[in-house]
């Protein structure tokens, strides 16, 4: 049985914390050890290319799903790392079966498995929850995401028909609720009167967010005019358009 | 209520009463057809009444026509209405959302009225079960056809974007799974069900340990609970 399970042994369980504070939501009531990462995970066999040695595809996982949690609008697809840890998974869990099904393996080789097996659970929980978050802002903007065609290219194919069909089904549903009923004048969905909000939601890029720096920022202008700059492992509070370009190129993360 | 004394747009205001009534008490309330229909036939009459006035104006320079004011109190109203139309309808479809989410997607769980079902939801206290009671009778037909379509989208999106079957799309995301194991009690008979230790019949009242991702939608329906 040639699996590779010395090696990551060792460092089971000593991998430092993905962030140095906790993440804590309402709706996501994230243990203590969740953060931690199992750094063979991964790559143990050597699958994924070195120069993403320092960050592992679960730790970039967990980063663009918390960034995806906590961003107002709807951040670009991360369908290559996605895929990536889909194989991984599977091929996880055909080792974890083989070598269950394998009655040679010893007492502590099972411990070892049911933790690993374990872990893939917990990996295709955030991802499922990455995917949930996607989809709810999706549909909560899918009107909006149809009229404007910058948001195309963040989606990943699956996710802009969705949209499409999500954004005919609503209108669907509200012209043959009460807008067929009404006199013709009254009856389109995207009215623009002055006072009233637009009708069709678009993301709020002004609501304030928890930034952390990953590394030292260039600065940026706040929106009273002021320049601030962030030094690596800094938290601030600042509206999303400050640190959209940031976020963008990976120097900070939401938290 | 009187309709001498009532005002243009009190339909309206009643009616997003009852969903914020509907969100501050967590229940999904029966489509209140008459008070839309109402509602709807206030819009018309507005706009006839707005026609009218318009008809008889003629010649008169609007800045000064008293009629020009009447026009816009009638058009801020059947604005307001609209709104106030669409804004329920939209609630209770985020309503609905929740709800099929809630149950694991599984629609037809959902629109089936057990009729014989109130005695076993009274001890069930599971979460889902409690408030899928009879949810057909309190939806309008278009919210029916909403479901199902949006059902359809969803089973579409998951071939889409995952082409494993590994991942779930429907498993809850409340909580991060901490045991492959789980003890479950069986609350509604489910029949024979294919586990990694072979098939179980579950039945009700019975007590198994299995696998968390064999039954975690049998959990979400409510057939199964953590014991």
């Amino acid at each position: 049985m040639s699996f590779d399970w010395d090696a990551e042994e060792d460092d089971f369980f000593a991998g430092p914390s993905v962030r140095s504070r906790q993440a804590v939501d309402e709706d996501f009531p994230i243990p203590d050890d969740f953060a931690d990462p199992v750094p063979g995970f991964g790559d143990p066999i050597g699958l994924i290319p070195q120069d993403t040695a320092e960050e592992t595809n679960f730790q970039q996982l967990i980063r663009h799903w918390m960034n995806e949690r906590h961003s107002p609008d709807i951040l670009p697809g991360q369908e290559v790392l996605l895929g990536n840890l889909l194989d991984h998974i599977r091929k996880q869990t055909d080792d974890v079966q083989l070598l269950r099904a394998d009655p040679g393996s010893s007492e502590d080789e099972h411990f070892r498995i049911m933790l690993v097996h374990t872990e893939i659970e917990r990996v295709k929980f955030v991802i499922r929850s990455y995917i949930r978050t996607r989809l709810h802002k999706i549909e909560k903007y899918a009107r909006h995401i149809n009229s404007d065609p910058n948001m195309y290219e963040r989606l990943s194919k699956a996710e802009f028909e969705h949209a499409k069909r999500y954004a005919r089904l609503e209108e669907t549903h509200y012209t043959s609720s009460v807008l067929q009923s009404l006199p013709i004048d009254q009856q389109g969905l995207d009215d623009n009167i002055a006072f009233m909000p637009p009708m069709i939601p678009a993301p709020s890029k002004t609501r304030a967010v928890f930034v952390h720096a990953r590394q030292d920022c260039p600065r940026v202008k706040l929106l009273d005019g002021s320049m601030m700059e962030m030094k690596k492992d800094q938290i601030s509070l600042v509206p999303y358009n400050v640190i959209e370009h940031l976020l963008a190129r990976g120097e900070v993360e939401l938290v | 209520m009187d309709s001498s004394t009532r005002q243009y747009g009190d339909l309206a205001t009643q009616l997003v009463q009852e969903s914020r009534r509907s969100t501050a008490t967590d229940t999904l309330l029966k489509y209140n057809d008459v008070l839309v229909r109402s509602i709807i036939r206030e819009q018309r009459q507005l706009e006839s009444l707005i026609q009218e006035t318009l008809s008889s104006q003629e010649g008169i320079d609007p800045a000064s026509d008293p009629r020009t004011s009447t026009v816009m109190l009638y058009q801020t109203t059947i604005l307001r209405n609209k709104r106030c139309l669409l804004a329920y309808h939209h609630h209770r479809k985020e309503r609905l959302k929740d709800l099929y989410w809630s149950v694991g997607g599984a629609l037809p769980l959902l629109l089936s009225t057990y009729a014989s079902a109130p005695a076993n939801n009274a001890n069930m206290g599971s979460e889902a079960n409690a408030s899928s009671g009879d949810i057909r009778s309190k939806l309008s037909p278009h919210e029916v056809d909403f479901l199902r379509a949006y059902n359809d989208s969803l089973i579409n999106f998951r071939s889409g974007v995952l082409t494993t079957e590994e991942v779930d799309l429907f498993a809850p995301i409340t909580k991060p799974p901490k045991d492959l194991h789980v003890l479950v009690r069986v609350v509604r008979d489910c029949g024979v069900i294919q586990t990694e230790v072979g098939a179980i019949d579950f039945r009700r009242g019975q007590r198994f340990m299995v696998r968390r991702a064999d039954v975690e939608h049998l959990i979400v329906q409510g057939y199964l609970e953590e014991v």
